[in-house]
């Protein structure tokens, strides 16, 4: 993290709600809230949270894949394609749906209905891989599959079975290997390890490794789980309703977290030789359709403040490359 | 060839199979018929079936036998006709409805739904009236396909907007597929059978309709469908002077017909539904 590295994706307070409205009533829930997000190149990027913090819908929009009832309110997503910016949410459909897969693609999480359970392996490859490289024939296509998950060591055969006949992990790595195959300059992993028992887990996460060494790219990682990011996140953001509350490099916010919620998410891990209880975060998650006035953590935060149900803290920075959004650090009282 | 085996073992799709070829060689048959079939006299009249004359001959002077290819082959285009259009249009408005939603789906499906509750029978005799001078089989099969297929679009509608709702969906969005790639490439798979089966029930209704129409002289007589057969047939007193081979001949086709489709729209959609066939023919 020494030398100063180049932004790939960047985004400018960031604002996508879900306006849903129904019978006269409207209701609005804010999924992502005011994200300011600087990823730089050839890194892995955690982003972690509770679940119904927003983390999938922050994905969603990354892609500009923004459809009704989620809106975009505000804020401007950059990608840095061939080091020029280039501001997403104004191209158009056509061209989002290039850059898709061959600049920017999706790991999903992978679940029994991941690929088309009626269509081979193979199938699902020859369809994606298809609606991107033009001109070539199918044996082409398929030739370029069979290399990638030769590559990744996967055996060969999971081309010709169905979705059903994979195991979890193997579906999870067919995943990974789809998502790769185009060498996308960013991969966003939602919750790819979420479904999988640990010793997969650590096979999956060191196939992620292994991609982003060979391609030097960028990989976001959405995960609920700490203990993942911490394996393989370079940096990490804290998100909570809506909003990063914390972004610090790995060890960093693992050694010395600063906001209230981030600590309580670290705590709660379990240690070798440490035998107290853990303490959980008390409360839970608050509902994004009415989110608390001031710092939305205010009501299950033990430090609380008059100033923090007031109004929300702006970012301030603890350290280089370690900021922070909370009042305690703004008026120079630290818990921890 | 082990889905046939496996079809094969259901004794109503091996009876349906063996009806629709012996139907589909009479109709091939028409290409080879002696007779013209809009000529009158070109036989004795009222024969009794024998060795030269099969099923005997009519009061029109036809021979009943090679007039009933015809008649079958017209009633398997009219059918064809009417089950591949309205399929094409089920399909479009099915997909694009329950793909799309919103606005567009409202009025598709609006559309449909008023196909559904208007008494669709005196619609057609309304129609049929109107565009009498003009009837031929094409006119024919497109107009029982412009109402054919208000309930095929439903259910393709109804299983688009589940599959909209899966895990793949959002895969391939986020892979760069595009809309119509979507869902002709990922959504069609699921669809083909229920379409299949939907497009012999059509066939059914579409026989069954022209026989109605037919029966009650809202089309051209002269070309010879199993409807208008029976109607020459019903009208030229055949019941009552006893000459039951000119009334027998399109009433059996007709059912054989009829029981083949159902039994072989059954048994397909038996075979198609994983639960239904693990009972039938053991995993």
């Amino acid at each position: 993290m020494a030398e100063k590295k180049a932004v790939i994706l960047r985004t400018e307070n960031l604002q996508a709600f879900y306006v849903l409205e129904m019978q006269g009533t409207k209701k609005v829930v804010r999924a992502v809230n005011g994200v300011n997000l600087e990823i730089y190149e050839n890194e892995i990027y955690g982003i972690a949270g509770e679940s119904g913090c927003g983390k999938t819908t922050l994905l969603k929009t990354l892609f500009n894949e923004i459809t009704p009832p989620l809106r975009l309110i505000d804020g401007k997503i950059y990608y840095r394609i061939n080091s020029d910016e280039v501001d997403v949410t104004s191209l158009s459909a056509e061209e989002n749906r290039k850059l898709r897969m061959e600049y920017i693609s999706y790991i999903p999480q992978g679940s029994m209905s991941v690929f088309n359970p009626v269509l081979k392996i193979k199938g699902t490859f020859e369809d994606f891989i298809g609606s991107h490289v033009n001109g070539r024939s199918r044996e082409e296509i398929l030739k370029l599959a069979h290399k990638r998950i030769l590559d990744l060591g996967l055996p060969q055969n999971v081309l010709d079975v169905y979705p059903h006949q994979l195991s979890g992990g193997m579906r999870q790595r067919v995943t990974i290997a789809l998502a790769a195959s185009l060498n996308p300059r960013i991969m966003i992993g939602d919750e790819p390890t979420t479904a999988l028992d640990v010793v997969v887990q650590r096979g999956v996460i060191q196939m992620l490794k292994e991609i982003q060494q060979n391609l030097k790219n960028t990989i976001i990682l959405v995960t609920h789980d700490m203990g993942v990011h911490a394996n393989v996140a370079d940096r990490i953001g804290i998100m909570y309703a809506g909003k990063i509350v914390e972004e610090a490099p790995t060890e960093k916010i693992f050694a010395e977290p600063v906001h209230p919620y981030t600590q309580f998410l670290i705590n709660s891990l379990p240690k070798f030789g440490d035998k107290t209880m853990r303490d959980s975060v008390p409360g839970s998650p608050p509902s994004l359709a009415d989110v608390p006035t001031g710092c939305p953590f205010h009501p299950r935060c033990p430090h609380v403040k008059d100033i923090c149900r007031q109004k929300m803290p702006d970012f301030s920075q603890v350290d280089e490359n370690h900021k922070v959004a909370c009042w305690l650090v703004e008026e120079g009282e630290r818990h921890g | 060839m082990r889905t046939l085996r496996d079809l094969f073992k259901d004794y109503r799709f091996t009876f349906s199979f063996i009806v629709l070829v012996i139907i589909v060689v009479m109709a091939l048959l028409s290409f080879f018929s002696p007779f013209d079939p809009t000529l009158w006299y070109v036989v004795p009249r009222d024969l009794r079936p024998s060795a030269e004359y099969i099923l005997g001959t009519d009061s029109n002077g036809q021979d009943i036998f090679w007039q009933a290819t015809f008649a079958v082959r017209n009633s398997l285009i009219i059918s064809l006709i009417s089950a591949l259009v309205s399929r094409i249009i089920a399909i479009l408005v099915g997909m694009v409805a329950g793909y799309k939603g919103g606005a567009i789906d409202r009025v598709l499906t609006f559309l449909g739904d008023s196909l559904l509750v208007i008494p669709l029978f005196l619609i057609f005799i309304m129609i049929a009236m109107m565009v009498r001078q003009h009837m031929n089989l094409a006119v024919l099969g497109l107009m029982l396909a412009a109402f054919g297929w208000a309930w095929d679009a439903r259910l393709i509608r109804s299983m688009v907007l589940s599959l909209r709702e899966r895990e793949f969906t959002k895969t391939a969005i986020l892979s760069g597929t595009g809309t119509i790639k979507l869902v002709l490439k990922e959504y069609m798979p699921f669809a083909t059978p229920l379409i299949f089966s939907t497009l012999i029930n059509n066939m059914s209704f579409a026989i069954g309709l022209e026989i109605t129409l037919a029966l009650l002289g809202l089309v051209n007589l002269n070309i010879p469908t199993l409807g208008t057969m029976l109607n020459w047939a019903y009208f030229s007193q055949s019941i009552l002077l006893g000459r039951w081979w000119w009334i027998l001949t399109p009433v059996i086709l007709s059912l054989f017909m009829f029981f083949a489709l159902y039994w072989l729209s059954v048994s397909i959609s038996e075979y198609l539904d994983p639960r239904t066939r693990i009972q039938r023919v053991g995993a």
